[in-house]
């Protein structure tokens, strides 16, 4: 019987921006994303009441995700940042932290939604223009002929997650065999179509970091018993193994009756027929010299032993995630029939070994062209080695992003302070006639471009956790920040060491400034011709796609909440 | 367990400005988003007016109504869910007004001695019949008569072409106010250059919108967490599926569409397989194999490179694909299977082993197909070769939440409905049938003559064409005279007895041609041929001016006064009646460009009454009017005119109402810029109004007349339907389920 319930009114709120419970709820996450943002970000840690497990991260996909957000203006902040990680894996806490002090700062400035949104959308037409023209002097190329950009681009990100716990050298290792898993997946011959190959995260949870090992090709895990019991494989010659890939099961059920009935007399045993087709199958194969029977589902046992018996290699339900891989590696086609099966179905191996680690046993299959590796992902600590996992996966990401559009942006504050100085410039030179197709007037636009200039040096701030002083420069627009405790006679270049990113130290005499006091406009200079680029080993750099794209969601966001004049929320 | 209560207009009132005033913070360019989130926790951003009505989940039956029928209105027409409920709720406001007035209302004379309830019943009902009253005579008079002399046309010449500015400036004022400020540019772009891609000639434009309008969601995708920024058309259809086995090809690719499994199963429904030995179900398992290995051979050679399928596949049938080369897509939906067979002109093919050995006609050609990723799904990217009045094309709509993506689909969705309205004309003719309560409407009668036959406006002709040569002044100044007494005549008997006026006004009618004929300053297109009576089409282009004293002292009212200048004498398609198509066009656009106002109409001369082009559109194809309430001030104002003369009491309380309400629209519209405050806008309206100038106007953008014209009958109408209740009845049981009767379970 169906049930039939009336339905509750709808709880409506007019104007919901100027309510308390909103301001107040946007601050607590303004401050959980400012606080976790960075590499001396502090740690999170998200412990469920009902039960689960504890989490300690600093991650932003881990951090909304575990985050039960109520309010629905919350709701629409979080989770346009959930689908730009999602899009993009990086750069969440730069995107929910801009998007957080812009609400905050163009409420305070109070002026119609409209007129906010409209200026709010040229300034960030602004900065998507100068960040994709060649003029841009917060970008560099990235050069492939070098591993020095990707490595830093790898390592800036695997050293922005503090909950991975990694020091120094761990670090290094680690974003040399990310890179070196993303170098394997690259194919070799290139085509019109770029078809990128995989990298499978095998996780060992109980063997140190520095113990993590790349393997090209794909490691099965199998069960210690077999082990022994597999070799000598049979091959076609020295460096080919024949194999055969089943998408079908192998077990000896029968499939695809139809709708009809089927009647079978008496003393007849279905089964055997089909059991009979299976051997056949096992007879094909051998004949055709395979060394290695792969299956995605289940493997007949007589069929198994048959295989066993003529030095035929099994591995059955593979799964179907592993299928792709597998046949991408080995050029095999699945097999979906029992019976004539195709020659140029098969696939090849160069190599197949075995591998242990710790308690695990792995198959160890090596292709001719790589296209699929294996990272071992060694972490003595569960939680770290979760957060470990996810950094490694949005390093990849990140690589593969910038295999598409090889540029990166400088990391560590100094693009939003050399970006927020490039705003302020372009608004106090502004021509009138932008004004007027923008219907405001110049001081109003002056204010909301202060606001979000303020909004991006505020990412910036958020990097220094630690008591102390930060800086810009009056020359690059560069971030430069300063420890604590300093003597107040003193000069700023006796203070200052490197800005943020790494490409400029205290010899250039640059005039360095209060980031927040104000300061006259200056047009930043590019950085692009600097020799240091290519000399410095340690740059701090940041996914071009991912920080443009964060940009743009951040401030469509913000627009999109101060447009809010009515809530209705459904109480059923 | 029923409870009963009378329908009380003061808790309409209440129920319509609640709901109202939920909406009206979102009307207009310069409104704001509505928040909405469903019990499933999702988050969907809105400025709709039906959406956000709807989330209400309200508990009044009456309110339920109101709701029910701006939901109606809005998915006809695509547009006005809020100014639908605000005007109803003005509306509701004045009816209760009058009513609290008692005493010299109209609608409470006759009823004095009855009891207080049922006489606030009556009145309700009376009040609701002169409203359909209203509805059905009024409305349409004045829309032919008054306003229809403001109206623009969209197109840009007589084919019925759109130009680019005209169509943008109409999805701009559209978009502006269903996604406000943020992305309306963006959108406006956006569905303008859809339309012109998607459209492969002129003519097919009502077809390429009904297509686009019923394959909607197939035609568009959402992706979440990129920049609105990154929304963009594409050529060709996104499936929204992964490939079951992709095998790259090039060039132009041959595709099959199939509906069910290629692979046969051992035994069917309704039928029985008896299996005797293993050696037989073993062979017939091979067979079954060998079978689809065949029909996939066979696909291969009569070069098939795509199988869409509307089912799943066998594995079996995937691994003979791949093997074979040829790429599959299972599981489309069966609006896309529709979707793809419309465009392409093919039916479905269907394996037997009949055909699986001759050639395949039914394959249509690709010119691409693609994977394609979006976000984070895979899609196939199709690229179908053209065979109707559509060109393939699809739309992805990016934004960082679902709820913009959904808002800015919905709003596109709504932008060709409204382009649908746009093209539609509305008929006088269906008011005519009935009998004009309107003691003014001679000109209705007049349509009514013109229409009666064929054969008399033949006569009508050959008439005009005789009186051509010898026409002279003395002529004139007779049939004048003549026409004015007649004219006269006929007002009066069409207020007695329409239908025995007729052969009146056919003499009227015949009399009134010569002057026509006289003077020729006004290009006028001449007569529309409506029904299947018309023989053939003629083309009558007519140089005329009319006297204009005659007219003025034949009724205080102009019997037919349209000013507009044509240059092209109708012609008749088919049934359907046929645009006066003006050349107006050219100069309404200039009239956007800031700064130049020259004015589209020749407004000293509108007022000389000519001769109507006889056309009985009251709204023609593309008409349209600048946004910033001026349909509903042009509509106040004459509404005001009218009752000021109209002679009947009830319909100009009903007229005054509503000309009042009407008002409340550009109200809101004005609230927040201080330079153009209400109040100085009406006076600047009206005054322009009554000098015969042209509106002032605060913003660039057009509307569709016919939407708006939509609006207002579909808001009286539902004002007439809440009125016409006389008692609620609250039921306290779950419904029951309404009995199917099952001819089989009798047997």
């Amino acid at each position: 019987m169906s049930r039939i319930e009336a339905k509750k009114p709808s709880l409506c709120t007019n104007d919901p921006l100027t309510k308390e419970r909103v301001s107040f709820s946007l601050s607590v996450l303004s401050g959980i994303v400012k606080s976790c943002y960075g590499p001396t970000g502090r740690l999170k840690q998200l412990h469920n009441g009902m039960g689960g497990y504890v989490r300690t991260t600093s991650q932003s996909s881990a951090l909304l995700g575990g985050l039960s957000i109520t309010h629905p203006v919350l709701k629409v902040l979080t989770a346009s940042v959930q689908n730009h990680i999602s899009r993009f894996s990086d750069c969440g806490l730069f995107t929910a932290i801009l998007c957080c002090s812009l609400v905050e700062k163009f409420q305070r400035i109070n002026f119609a939604a409209c007129t906010v949104t409209k200026i709010s959308r040229h300034l960030l037409s602004l900065c998507t223009d100068y960040l994709k023209s060649e003029a841009c002097g917060c970008r560099i190329l990235v050069d492939f002929d070098s591993i020095k950009t990707l490595l830093s681009l790898v390592r800036s990100i695997l050293a922005s997650k503090p909950a991975c716990m990694l020091n120094k050298t761990e670090a290094n290792h680690l974003s040399t065999l990310v890179l070196k898993a993303f170098l394997l997946t690259i194919p070799h011959t290139v085509e019109t179509n770029v078809v990128l190959g995989k990298c499978v995260i095998v996780p060992v949870k109980d063997k140190r970091v520095m113990d993590s090992t790349v393997f090209p090709g794909l490691l099965i895990e199998i069960p210690e018993f077999q082990l022994a019991r597999t070799f000598p494989v049979k091959r076609v010659s020295s460096s080919t193994i024949k194999m055969a890939l089943f998408c079908i099961s192998l077990s000896g059920d029968l499939s695809n009756i139809g709708e009809g009935t089927v009647i079978v007399h008496h003393g007849i045993s279905l089964e055997v027929a089909v059991l009979d087709q299976l051997l056949n199958l096992g007879k094909q194969l051998v004949n055709d010299q395979v060394g290695l029977v792969v299956c995605q589902k289940v493997i007949h046992p007589s069929l198994k032993q048959y295989l066993k018996e003529h030095r035929v290699i099994t591995i059955d339900r593979v799964g179907v995630s592993m299928m792709e891989p597998l046949s991408q590696m080995t050029g095999s086609q699945p097999i979906a029939a029992l019976h004539s099966v195709s020659p140029t179905c098969y696939g090849s191996l160069k190599d197949l070994r075995t591998e242990s680690f710790v308690s695990k046993h792995f198959l160890h299959l090596i292709p001719n062209d790589t296209l699929v590796c294996s990272l071992i992902l060694c972490n003595r600590n569960e939680m770290a080695w979760d957060e470990l996992k996810n950094a490694c996966q949005t390093a990849e990401h990140v690589l593969q992003l910038t295999i598409k559009q090889p540029l990166a942006l400088l990391g560590g504050g100094c693009t939003e302070t050399h970006l927020a100085s490039y705003i302020r410039h372009k608004s106090f030179t502004l021509p009138t006639s932008v004004l007027k197709t923008i219907d405001c007037s110049r001081t109003q636009y002056q204010l909301v471009a202060d606001a979000f200039c303020r909004s991006l040096e505020c990412v910036a701030c958020c990097l220094a956790h630690d008591d102390g002083e930060i800086l810009t420069d009056m020359v690059y627009g560069h971030f430069w920040s300063v420890q604590s405790g300093f003597p107040s006679d003193c000069n700023w270049s006796d203070l200052v060491l490197k800005c943020g990113c790494g490409i400029y130290n205290n010899q250039q005499n640059l005039n360095w400034t209060v980031l927040r006091s104000q300061c006259i406009p200056f047009a930043p200079q590019s950085c692009s011709n600097e020799p240091s680029i290519n000399s410095t080993d340690h740059l701090v750099l940041d996914c071009f796609t991912a920080k443009c794209s964060g940009l743009q969601v951040a401030v469509e966001t913000a627009n999109l909440i101060l447009d809010l004049s009515y809530i209705v929320e459904d109480q059923n | 367990m029923a409870s009963a209560a009378s329908l009380d207009l003061g808790r309409l009132v209440q129920e319509a400005e609640a709901l109202a005033s939920a909406v009206r913070g979102a009307l207009g360019p310069r409104g704001g988003q509505v928040l909405m989130t469903r019990p499933t926790g999702e988050t969907l951003l809105t400025r709709d007016g039906r959406r956000v009505l709807e989330a209400l989940n309200l508990g009044p039956p009456t309110a339920r109504m109101m709701v029910a029928c701006v939901s109606s209105h809005h998915s006809m027409t695509g547009d006005g869910a809020k100014t639908f409920i605000i005007l109803l709720s003005k509306l509701l406001r004045g009816l209760q007004a009058i009513l609290d007035k008692r005493e010299g209302s109209p609608f409470c004379e006759a009823i004095q001695r009855r009891e207080r309830d049922q006489k606030h019943c009556h009145s309700l009902k009376q009040i609701s019949q002169s409203l359909m009253t209203f509805q059905t005579h009024l409305l349409d008079h004045i829309m032919a008569q008054d306003l229809r002399k403001h109206f623009l046309s969209a197109f840009s010449s007589c084919e019925g072409e759109i130009s680019r500015d005209t169509m943008e400036s109409i999805l701009e004022a559209y978009f502006c106010g269903r996604i406000g400020n943020s992305h309306q540019k963006l959108l406006s772009q956006l569905s303008c250059d859809f339309y012109y891609r998607c459209i492969p000639f002129k003519n097919g434009k009502n077809e390429m919108l009904d297509l686009v309008n019923e394959y909607f969601v197939e035609l568009h995708s959402a992706v979440t967490g990129l920049s609105v920024s990154n929304s963009r058309i594409l050529e060709g259809l996104v499936l929204h599926r992964d490939f079951a086995v992709y095998c790259p090809a090039d060039g132009d690719i041959r595709m099959l569409i199939v509906t069910e499994s290629i692979d046969s199963a051992l035994s069917a429904s309704g039928l029985e397989f008896v299996v005797n030995a293993e050696v037989q179900y073993q062979a017939s398992q091979v067979w079954i194999t060998k079978r689809t290995e065949a029909i996939m051979k066979h696909l291969q050679n009569n070069n098939i490179k795509l199988l869409l399928s509307s089912v799943k596949q066998q594995e079996i049938t995937i691994y003979y694909a791949k093997i074979s080369g040829i790429s599959i897509v299972e599981c489309l939906s069966s609006e896309e299977i529709s979707l793809l067979c419309k465009t392409t002109g093919v039916s479905p093919f269907i394996p037997s082993q009949d055909n699986i050995r001759s050639e395949i006609a039914e394959t249509m050609i690709a010119k691409f197909c693609r994977p394609l990723v979006l976000g984070s799904k895979r899609y196939i990217h199709l690229g179908l070769t053209r065979t109707c009045a559509f060109e393939p094309h699809c739309v992805i709509f990016c934004g960082p939440v679902h709820g913009v993506t959904e808002q800015h689909a919905s709003a596109f969705h709504g932008a060709f409905k409204m382009l649908q309205q746009l093209f539609k004309a509305v008929d006088l003719s269906d008011g005519c049938e009935a009998q004009p309560e309107n003691p003014n409407n001679t000109s209705k009668a007049v349509h009514c003559s013109w229409q009666q036959s064929a054969t008399q406006q033949k006569f009508i002709m050959e008439n005009i064409s005789c009186n051509r040569e010898k026409v002279n002044d003395q002529q004139l100044k007779t049939s004048m005279a003549e026409t004015e007494k007649q004219f006269i005549d006929s007002s009066s008997w069409v207020h007695e007895n329409p239908s025995c006026n007729q052969t009146d006004l056919q003499k009227s009618s015949d009399l009134a041609m010569p002057i026509v004929e006289l003077e020729s300053d006004f290009m006028f297109s001449a007569l529309i041929d409506r029904g299947s009576s018309v023989r053939e089409l003629q083309k009558l282009p007519l140089k005329c001016k009319h006297p204009s004293e005659m007219w003025v002292k034949n009724k205080n009212e102009p019997v037919v006064n349209n000013h507009r200048i044509c240059n092209d004498a109708m012609t008749a398609i088919e049934n359907t009646s046929t645009s006066v198509v003006s050349k107006q066009l050219n100069a309404a656009k200039k009239y956007w460009k800031p700064g130049n106002h020259i004015v589209p109409f020749k407004y000293e001369k509108s007022y000389k009454h000519t001769v109507q082009s006889y056309t009985n559109l009251v709204i023609q194809a593309g008409s349209v009017l600048p946004v910033g309430g001026n349909f509903e001030f042009l509509l106040h104002y004459y509404l005001h005119s009218y009752a000021k003369q109209c002679q009947q009491p009830k319909i100009t309380l009903i007229s005054t109402v509503i000309a009042d309400a009407l008002l409340s629209i550009p109200k809101i519209l004005c609230r927040t810029t201080k330079e153009n405050s209400f109040t100085q806008v009406y006076f600047k309206a009206t005054s322009a109004l009554q000098t015969n100038q042209q509106l002032p106007m605060h913003q660039q953008g057009l509307e569709s007349v016919y939407c708006k014209y939509q609006l207002v009958t579909s808001v009286l109408h539902c004002l007439t339907k809440l009125l016409t209740i006389d008692l609620i009845i609250g039921i306290k049981r779950p419904p029951q389920k309404t009995e199917v009767n099952d001819s089989e379970e009798d047997l």
